[in-house]
């Protein structure tokens, strides 16, 4: 991003309370508003210009976005003349210009534009801190786009120690559809689905599978699909009832959804390789939805309605130590949907309701505080990048409702394109499983 | 759904078990000593009695097994109709209505919808007497068969709103079939807030979105 963007993002944190219009309308009683961020801990860096060619301009360009949206840099306007074709570039002039990273693309010997070199150079130590061949399928396609965002992700585990999440995608429903887009905003495709509405999108953990809720004539089961073969099956007893918010365990191997009857909706598991069904809440004309695992597979938070409004629970994954997750106040906390339990098991994300309207939450496991990530407009159903620190959620703010990131470290939201209408959207895994075939 | 089957499988291996354990009740009497007609006759009584019982048993057994027999047929083929459903994008963007060969004012009064309270499932006591009327309709039309959408206002997630549009329907269902209806004759479904009547965002509107629809599934003709 830009240096003009980094000062605004300070005010922004700074002074939330003047005048801005994002995200400053009134908290929940009790509920810090906002993300604390200390300035000046992130690297400045700058992708440096060199050789060129339109395969090469577009490596740097996606790379740069990449970094940037990562927000884990502050990333510079590239310095005229400090280029990389080959040699060593210009410590000294990135110095002075106050880079402490930089970033070259170098075409490789006998391999012009089918393969780069991509380089991350320590500023104040002048050396290469890292390098790697990345190959590059012809096209400039899907495939080309998935090979430098993969590359981006190296980039960023070299300098910070864990990767980014460029290369992954985002599923989503848009007009009863099954969609997916890149968090950069490219590659939207459609997933050809069963049913419409087809609702709750779902990863397995090898990204090879998506678990959704089809709306067919007699009734709303939950479906598999392959992804690779489109193949498609039911999970054995949802032929009868509403079966939604389905989520894969931790180690693939178990599905967990909520099945509603005429007696109220339950948690169930379902064993992908014994078929095995097994009930874990009885609810008796109340609901008990939305299981999301814990990282370790121990436990699930779900949603229920035992006390009234749907509000936050927590449960071992055998069904037992039921208990409530995020405080409520009966009869004045809003409804709670959408749990989210991050990927390193520190937080649960969700969806409250603030004098009626949806704004997304994010609980502290430690300490169990909840505090508020939005406020303008609607902003609901919220799902973890692999990183756990960027969350996608669905906006109104901008008069559509779209797609948004957040970035929680530094309180960075941008709308991701191509997602209008968009609604319960699933960030995918990294895509190893995305096909290496140009 | 699972429970169900889960007992059926459970009643017939009971039923099973209790077959089993029991030996031939008339093994039982034959150590008894040449004695009074009086004596013969009991023991004879006796041992009729356990085999009828025995009898009653297995006929139970049998028709548990059957039932639960069918029940699995009926199941596995619904899980076929849902397996080939899913293979294309079969939408289910309105309910499906059957031609219901009721005169015009009849049919008003079998659609006629209920509402609710925010984020409740009981019906109100005004919606009584709506549903007493199409009791009398259902009543006097006894090929008639309906189905139940449950419908919800914005509020709400998309996928809680499904859960509680189900027992929206499932309450109605329950008042009707507790007043005489055949319990095969009404099904359910829910729309979530899929369809809203009005896509308004004030109270007017979500109260006039909370609601149950019913639609003929099966003609009077």
């Amino acid at each position: 991003m830009t240096r003009g963007w980094f000062l605004a993002a300070m005010v922004l944190v700074a002074a939330p309370a003047a005048g801005r219009a994002q995200d400053t309308t009134a908290a929940a009683p009790g509920v810090r508003v906002g993300i604390t961020y200390t300035p000046g801990t992130r690297p400045n860096l700058a992708v440096l210009p060199g050789a060129s060619g339109a395969v090469l301009d577009s490596v740097r360009a996606i790379l740069q976005r990449d970094l940037d949206y990562s927000d884990r840099f502050d990333v510079m306007s590239p310095p005229a003349g400090a280029s990389a074709s080959g040699d060593a570039p210009d410590y000294a002039a990135l110095t002075a210009l106050g880079a402490d990273l930089a970033v070259a693309v170098v075409p490789m010997a006998g391999a012009p534009g089918a393969a780069v070199e991509v380089q991350l150079h320590d500023v104040h130590a002048g050396t290469v801190k890292d390098r790697a061949a990345v190959p590059l399928p012809p096209g400039g396609g899907e495939a080309f786009r998935q090979a430098v965002h993969r590359a981006a992700d190296e980039v960023v585990q070299w300098a910070t120690g864990s990767a980014g999440v460029a290369a992954t995608t985002i599923a989503f429903v848009a007009d009863g559809k099954l969609w997916h887009v890149d968090p950069d905003g490219e590659g939207r495709a459609s997933i050809p689905s069963a049913g419409r509405p087809a609702l709750s999108p779902a990863w397995s953990r090898d990204g090879r599978t998506l678990a959704y809720t089809a709306f067919v004539p007699i009734g709303r089961p939950l479906v598999l699909q392959d992804l690779a073969t489109g193949a498609r099956d039911i999970v054995p007893g949802t032929e009868y009832g509403v079966n939604i918010t389905p989520e894969f365990s931790p180690d693939g191997r178990t599905l967990a959804y909520a099945h509603g009857d005429e007696n109220g909706t339950d948690v169930y598991l379902y064993d992908l390789r014994s078929k095995a069904v097994t009930r874990l809440t009885v609810g008796r004309f109340y609901d008990n939805l939305s299981p999301t695992w814990s990282p370790d597979g121990g436990r699930l938070a779900f949603i229920s309605t035992r006390a009234g409004l749907p509000q936050l629970y927590v449960m071992s994954a055998d069904g037992s130590n039921q208990e409530v997750l995020a405080h409520f106040d009966f009869g004045s906390t809003g409804q709670t949907n959408g749990p989210e339990w991050s990927p390193d098991g520190q937080s649960v994300a969700f969806h409250r309701e603030v004098h009626g309207v949806p704004q997304i939450f994010v609980l502290d496991l430690a300490t169990r505080a909840v505090r508020q990530i939005t406020g303008d407009g609607r902003n609901e159903d919220a799902t973890w990048a692999p990183d756990s620190r960027h969350l996608a959620f669905v906006s109104s703010r901008s008069g559509v409702r779209q797609l948004w990131i957040v970035d929680l470290e530094t309180g960075r939201m941008r709308p991701v394109v191509n997602t209008e209408g968009a609604r319960l959207p699933a960030w995918s895994p990294r895509r190893t499983f995305f096909s290496e075939a140009g | 759904m699972m429970g169900k089957l889960t007992t059926a499988a459970g009643a017939v291996l009971v039923a099973f078990a209790a077959a089993c354990a029991k030996p031939p009740a008339p093994a039982a009497t034959t150590p008894v000593p040449a004695a009074s007609a009086r004596a013969d006759s009991a023991a004879r009584a006796a041992a009729d009695s356990a085999a009828r019982a025995a009898a009653r048993r297995d006929s139970l057994a049998a028709a548990a097994r059957a039932d639960s027999l069918a029940r699995a047929r009926a199941a596995e083929s619904r899980a076929d109709s849902m397996r080939q459903l899913v293979q294309r994008q079969s939408a289910d963007t309105a309910p499906a209505l059957t031609a219901s060969g009721l005169v015009p004012a009849d049919s008003a009064t079998l659609s006629d919808p209920i509402h609710f309270d925010y984020n409740k499932a009981d019906i109100a006591a005004a919606d009584q007497a709506r549903l007493d009327r199409k009791l009398a309709l259902l009543a006097a039309h006894p090929r008639l068969e309906i189905r139940i959408a449950g419908n919800c206002d914005e509020r709400g997630s998309d996928e809680y709103n499904l859960a509680l549009g189900e027992r929206r329907a499932a309450a109605a269902k329950r008042y009707l079939v507790a007043h005489g209806l055949a319990a095969g004759r009404v099904d359910v479904v829910s729309y979530g807030k899929e369809h809203p009547l009005d896509p308004g965002h004030g109270e007017d509107a979500w109260a006039r979105n909370r609601r149950d629809d019913f639609v003929v599934s099966k003609g009077a003709n």
